[in-house]
């Protein structure tokens, strides 16, 4: 081989490092972990008592005149890893909490995403017509794809806030209740992600071709029928590819629920995403959250998988 | 050319107020054997005199005893002038200048101060030369062997000098663990009932109340029912003139994931726990039986109490289901509820009239306790005409502890131990922001401790609300029944569902014997998971129960 040839291979070795060490080498060892239970302790294996010297690396003295000195210990970490087997995986369906948040997540993700995908088409067919300030309302519409979701959490807290917030005058119990504040939970995030829906709708409904929709119109007067016969039909593999995109966002919600209501009151808001956090890096359980991880990863698969065929299926 | 002009005095600038700044002095020597600990302009120019046989041998005027030295401090981050980051942000400049070293001070909020502690430790990674940590991490750090035990420090008469001696047993068992002494003297938790002195005592008020619920309003109330009436007395009336708005009977922060699931260990202990003489199978416990590690959590005391606390929580804001600390307790502050119950910070805030609207009616008690509480032993509950109260050390106690992993553990351990010396540790009692509460000999009034009244009416207390306030503080601490602390490996796990159940029975979702039922059902699963004989081995210990 020429080092023309070879040279590919120097130039491909970042990226080939960079899949390995950000994303090959973390997948493998939260697997690791998610099979194995961690024992660790600090194991002490010897003591000394040494002079403490000074920047120019002479001896410290006391007031009295004797050397200080001071005590190094020498620690080891000595780590245990037990095989645990499926034990990890299969304390997750005997975890009730689990089971709640499963539950939890599948409200949220087929509400929100249901809710967003509808008003996302609403609005993309408002703006598909001739409407005042068309531009400016467009772009005030996307601006709430552009906020982090964390601030978006903390700037909900204010606007729900029970006692003297925007909407307190309302007396609904936003945050306080289980049932509202899933709702709650779910309207930010239809409130952040419609946008996203509409910008997407948008651009498709604007790629149908004017003829298409002008020689239609010749055969029914209905607007209703034209959407449901003609223009839907188009738009079907770009609403899937929103509906998969959504999906797979909204099965890890997160970062509301850290902000807005920490899972609470009670675990009425914890998703999925947000147990397995708390088990990780808040308890520690690293194995246990891996374990939950990798669930999570196999339903997304799977959900993804399908829709994929489902929407190969569409474009052929 | 002026673009240049102007870059060029900038750079004048910065060069002359840099050195300013870098001057700023923070330790001055006196002639008498004293020394000035001025924290600077961030914190009100304030300056705390000790002698100089306080800071220990090695500290001196041409003294740099740990020159070159950097260490690491993780702790909660509540701001540099928020509740117990604030004193190690104040005191870093000075014990930067008395030894020559550096501290680097890595900030955390306090829900994540657990995990990240941890991450530390278990992976070896050695961060941190010392934490400040909750006396519930101890149950993890001792299993772990993660911390330096500190009485050869103590014992030296090198570093900042104090003493375990101030502090009542109760706080104390919090600070060591088997009698060795692991944590440096820093703040002292525990929860009081926080009360309207001008309601409670208002003839108004107090013959209404008599009409309504049929006895005499008790000031202070001395058990939880009577201040369940006295609340749903208070609920919904405009008693408070600061406003005209209706107020509320109590309030409470219950938000979970945070601090809510106090409240209900120091408002159910004596309900749950059974006295007696000494620890054993049936008495003085309330988390598990030391001899099977069967949890009580769900024993009828404990629902009961929960039942009770429902039925408190509808005489409050009912936002208080998501409200952390800060927010409950504004809303006491703001005269808006006409009972609190929480940690020390409440009653020296209350003196803080930037935030408080309370100051000479901030009244304070030792909890009230039960006419009935739960026998273990025969199953039953006993009635009582004397309620005897409980106290407790609710709370984190938060606390410096050297790292097994640091480099450095004589200056983490000096630089801990400069906050603890007696003038230093009187001053953060006597104000509210810094989040170091009361609980020393040294803190608490004559005849009982060694202050005096003036020094707090000085350090701006009303007269009648500091001695309200320190007696509920020495009452609470030295009870003769004692809610025992929770300190085992997993402590935060145990606490975590605890917490999440109860946030579910107060917002409406579970019932009280569900809540408490969940709990302990979960609780046997954690301890088969952690080992139950290790388990329980460690609570023996932490509990001082003997086989």
């Amino acid at each position: 081989m020429r080092w023309t040839s070879r040279i590919k291979f120097v130039f491909l070795l970042p990226a080939v490092l960079w899949v390995l060490v950000f994303t090959i080498f973390p997948l493998g060892y939260s697997l690791f972990l998610s099979v194995h239970h961690v024992e660790r302790e600090v194991v002490v294996t010897g003591r000394e008592q040494v002079p403490v010297l000074n920047k120019d690396g002479q001896p410290v003295l006391k007031k009295n005149g004797e050397p200080r000195t001071k005590t190094v210990v020498k620690r080891e970490l000595s780590t245990t890893f037990t095989f645990a087997g499926l034990d990890n995986f299969l304390r997750a369906f005997r975890d009730a909490e689990v089971a709640t948040s499963v539950r939890i997540t599948a409200i949220f993700v087929g509400a929100a995403v249901a809710i967003e995908i509808m008003l996302g088409l609403a609005l993309a067919w408002l703006f598909n017509r001739r409407i005042v300030a068309r531009p400016v309302l467009r772009s005030i519409m996307i601006l709430p794809i552009f906020a982090t979701p964390i601030a978006v959490g903390y700037l909900f807290f204010t606007i729900f806030y029970e006692v003297g917030g925007p909407l307190a005058f309302l007396g609904v119990p936003w945050l306080s209740h289980p049932d509202w504040a899933l709702a709650s939970i779910i309207l930010v995030d239809i409130w952040q992600w419609t946008p996203f829906c509409f910008l997407v709708f948008l651009a498709a409904l604007q790629g149908i071709p004017d003829e298409l929709i002008e020689c239609a119109a010749l055969d029914t007067n209905s607007e209703w029928d034209l959407w449901r016969e003609v223009v839907l039909p188009l738009l079907q593999p770009v609403i899937i590819l929103v509906l998969l995109l959504r999906l797979a966002e909204a099965f890890k919600l997160f970062d509301i629920v850290a902000t807005l209501t920490k899972g609470g009151p009670g675990i009425a808001t914890q998703s999925y995403s947000y147990l397995a956090f708390t088990r990780g890096f808040k308890l520690n359980d690293f194995g246990y959250a891996s374990a939950m991880a990798f669930l999570l990863l196999i339903v997304v698969m799977i959900v993804v998988t399908a829709f994929f065929k489902r929407l190969r299926r569409a474009y052929e | 050319m002026k673009l240049w002009a102007g870059a060029a005095l900038c750079a004048a600038a910065v060069i002359a107020l840099t050195p300013a700044a870098w001057s700023q002095e923070h330790v001055k020597w006196n002639d008498d054997g004293t020394v000035d600990l001025m924290l600077g302009p961030d914190y009100d120019d304030t300056v705390i005199k000790v002698q100089q046989s306080d800071l220990g041998s090695l500290f001196g005027q041409d003294q740099q005893p740990f020159e070159g030295e950097e260490i690491t401090v993780l702790t909660l981050d509540s701001g540099p002038k928020g509740g117990i980051s604030g004193p190690l942000q104040a005191f870093r400049p000075v014990w930067e200048e008395l030894t020559g070293g550096k501290v680097d001070i890595a900030l955390t909020p306090i829900t994540d101060l657990y995990a990240k502690m941890m991450l530390d430790l278990r992976q070896g990674t050695g961060l941190y030369d010392a934490m400040i940590v909750g006396a519930f991490f101890y149950g993890d750090l001792i299993a772990g062997k993660y911390m330096v035990p500190i009485d050869d420090y103590m014992a030296s008469g090198e570093y900042p000098q104090w003493t375990y001696d101030s502090m009542p047993p109760s706080l104390r068992n919090l600070y060591t663990w088997k009698g060795v002494g692991y944590g440096v003297l820093n703040d002292a938790d525990g929860q009081v009932l926080y009360y309207r002195r001008d309601a409670l005592t208002d003839p108004k008020w107090q013959a209404e109340f008599k009409q309504t619920a049929g006895y005499d309003m008790p000031v202070p109330p001395q058990t939880w029912q009577q201040v369940l009436d006295i609340s749903k007395f208070f609920a919904g009336k405009d008693w408070d003139k600061n406003d005209a708005e209706p107020d509320h009977g109590t309030v409470l922060h219950l938000k979970v994931g945070e601090q809510g699931h106090y409240h209900f260990q120091s408002f159910s202990a004596p309900f749950a726990i059974t006295p007696g003489d000494k620890v054993d199978q049936y008495h003085n416990v309330y988390w598990f039986d030391p001899t099977n590690m069967k949890p009580l959590i769900n024993s009828p005391g404990h629902v009961k109490a929960l039942e009770l606390l429902q039925e408190l929580h509808k005489t409050g804001p009912a936002a208080q289901v998501g409200w952390s600390l800060g927010e409950a307790w504004d809303y006491f502050l703001r005269g808006k509820s006409v009972f609190a119950f929480s940690w020390g910070d409440v009653g020296a805030l209350c003196q803080d009239e930037s935030r408080s609207k309370i100051k000479g009616n901030c009244a304070s008690a030792v909890l009230p306790s039960s006419t009935e509480y739960w026998d273990h032993q025969n199953q039953a509950w006993v009635k009582t005409d004397k309620p005897q109260k409980v106290g407790n050390t609710t709370g984190g106690s938060w606390h410096g502890v050297i790292s097994s992993f640091s480099d450095s553990p004589e200056a983490a351990y000096s630089f801990l131990s400069l906050m603890s010396v007696k003038p230093v540790s009187i001053w953060m009692a006597q104000h509210g922001w810094d989040g170091v509460d009361p609980g020393y000999s040294y803190q608490m009034l004559e005849p009982k401790g060694e202050a005096k009244l003036d020094d707090y009416v000085q350090a701006g207390w009303a007269e009648a609300d500091v001695k309200e306030y320190l007696d509920a503080y020495y009452e609470t601490y030295n009870a003769p029944t004692m809610l025992t602390y929770l300190r085992i490996e997993g402590a935060p796990e145990y606490w975590d569902i605890m917490d999440k159940n109860l946030s579910a029975a107060m917002s409406g979702n579970k019932t009280a014997q569900q809540a408490l039922d969940d709990t302990a059902a979960t609780w046997e699963e954690i301890t088969n998971r952690l080992g139950r004989d290790k388990i329980q081995q460690q609570y023996q210990d932490s509990i001082g129960f003997k086989p």
